[in-house]
């Protein structure tokens, strides 16, 4: 499937917008990202290598030819493009457990967003408005985010480790090497090919 | 800016894909059709312009139709939708692309209305930025590390992971000397190719010790 490579999942997602609401949405991303202790359950979830939200003005699709015909658009459109590890029915229940609030509030402007609680109905408007990707490229394709963030965890321990590792006594060494394994344990599983998923 | 989280840039173009058709399917179609055999492991394109974490094209046909009393509109254009996170400046990485793989990009964008090759890099640059649209709100879950360094940091934790387990119960002096060959061993090891290889064993699951 085009929209999976490897750990990460492809979601595209296209919805319309009246464009008396668009500001009030600019206006709360503004805030979401000036205020980064506002993303924290996004970032707690871990399972979302890179996400995005882009508004379209019903004027801004790019024209680049005058022999190309303008849009005459009623909407303006926001376009969701996510990169996340796990199945899409995990993704979209963790969403809705996870984040409601936050999510009721960036596509309630939406036509007929039936809200992400209770899920059946959320999960119906995402399926309507999603569009498949044709191709897609991953960097580091069997490692989930998860992954990523505790191989860096383990660098850190590792390179603290190295600069001393050498010069030290056997017994002085055992006792440092012991303190690296209580630091680095919880982050060692291994990546490799993902699960078949549901 | 919208467009940046932290070192990592959140790219979002809309190319408009041409109508007329010189083939027997259209634009659209022949695209779909050449997108679908391009590799996308350690040989994909994006492998090359080695600064990308994750890249996709997507044609987009139309907007989407929710239902009464939504208004039903369409698009007069299908449009490619070009998403990419990669590291540092725009119009490095743009330029990268005109120059590094300029026949994947011309296989690709040659179905764009205005598209003027990639022969004049700065042509190129400026035809892609007219076709960007401003993230609205980026979000990157890691966004101080280049793909380099998320691989890197992916082989020492797998080497690490092998080391220990390989090492249980031995006299500290032999960890010691093995731990020395460990540091000169992944000095020395090239980086893990981006995109991965689906042959590749990590150490992991290459255990001959069991």
């Amino acid at each position: 499937m085009t929209n999976i490579n490897g750990k990460a999942y492809a979601m595209n997602a296209i919805t319309p917008m009246k464009p008396w609401k668009t500001p009030f949405l600019r206006a709360f991303f503004f805030v979401l990202g000036a205020f980064p202790p506002l993303q924290a359950k996004l970032k707690n979830l871990s399972f979302i290598h890179f996400a995005r939200w882009v508004i379209v003005g019903r004027n801004q699709f790019p024209q680049v030819s005058p022999q190309q015909h303008r849009e005459n658009l009623h909407y303006d459109y926001l376009i969701f493009f996510s990169n996340f590890n796990g199945t899409w029915n995990q993704y979209i229940d963790a969403f809705s457990s996870v984040l409601s609030s936050g999510l009721d509030a960036i596509w309630k402007p939406s036509e007929k967003f039936p809200g992400s609680v209770p899920v059946t109905p959320f999960k119906d408007y995402i399926k309507q408005v999603q569009f498949d990707t044709d191709y897609y490229y991953d960097a580091y394709p069997r490692a989930a985010t998860n992954d990523v963030k505790a191989a860096l965890r383990v660098v850190d321990a590792f390179n603290d480790f190295s600069r001393t590792s050498q010069t030290l006594s056997p017994e002085e060494f055992e006792k440092a090497y012991l303190e690296f394994l209580v630091r680095v344990q919880g982050d060692l599983g291994s990546t490799g090919v993902a699960p078949v998923g549901t | 800016m919208a467009n940046q989280s932290g070192q990592i840039y959140g790219l979002t173009i809309l190319s408009p894909i041409l109508e007329g058709d010189t083939l027997d399917i259209c634009h659209a179609t022949a695209l779909r059709w050449y997108l679908a055999g391009i590799p996308r492991d350690h040989t994909s394109p994006f492998a090359q312009v080695s600064s990308t974490h994750f890249a996709r094209l997507v044609v987009m046909d139309d907007v989407v139709f929710v239902g009464a009393p939504a208004i039903e509109e369409h698009l007069k254009s299908r449009y490619l939708v070009f998403e990419s996170n990669f590291d540092g400046d725009l119009d490095r990485y743009l330029t990268r692309m005109a120059r590094e793989i300029p026949e994947f990009v011309d296989s690709v964008w040659q179905h764009c209305v205005g598209y003027p090759g990639v022969a004049d890099p700065a042509a190129f640059v400026a035809y892609m930025k007219k076709c960007q649209i401003e993230t609205t709100f980026f979000f990157a879950d890691v966004n101080d590390k280049t793909v380099q360094q998320n691989l890197k940091a992916l082989q020492v934790q797998s080497a690490v992971s092998h080391f220990i387990e390989r090492n249980q119960g031995r006299p500290a002096a032999e960890i010691q000397q093995a731990f020395g060959v460990l540091l000169e061993r992944l000095a020395k090891a090239h980086p893990p190719l981006p995109g991965g290889i689906d042959s590749e064993k990590t150490a992991a699951e290459d255990r001959p010790h069991e």
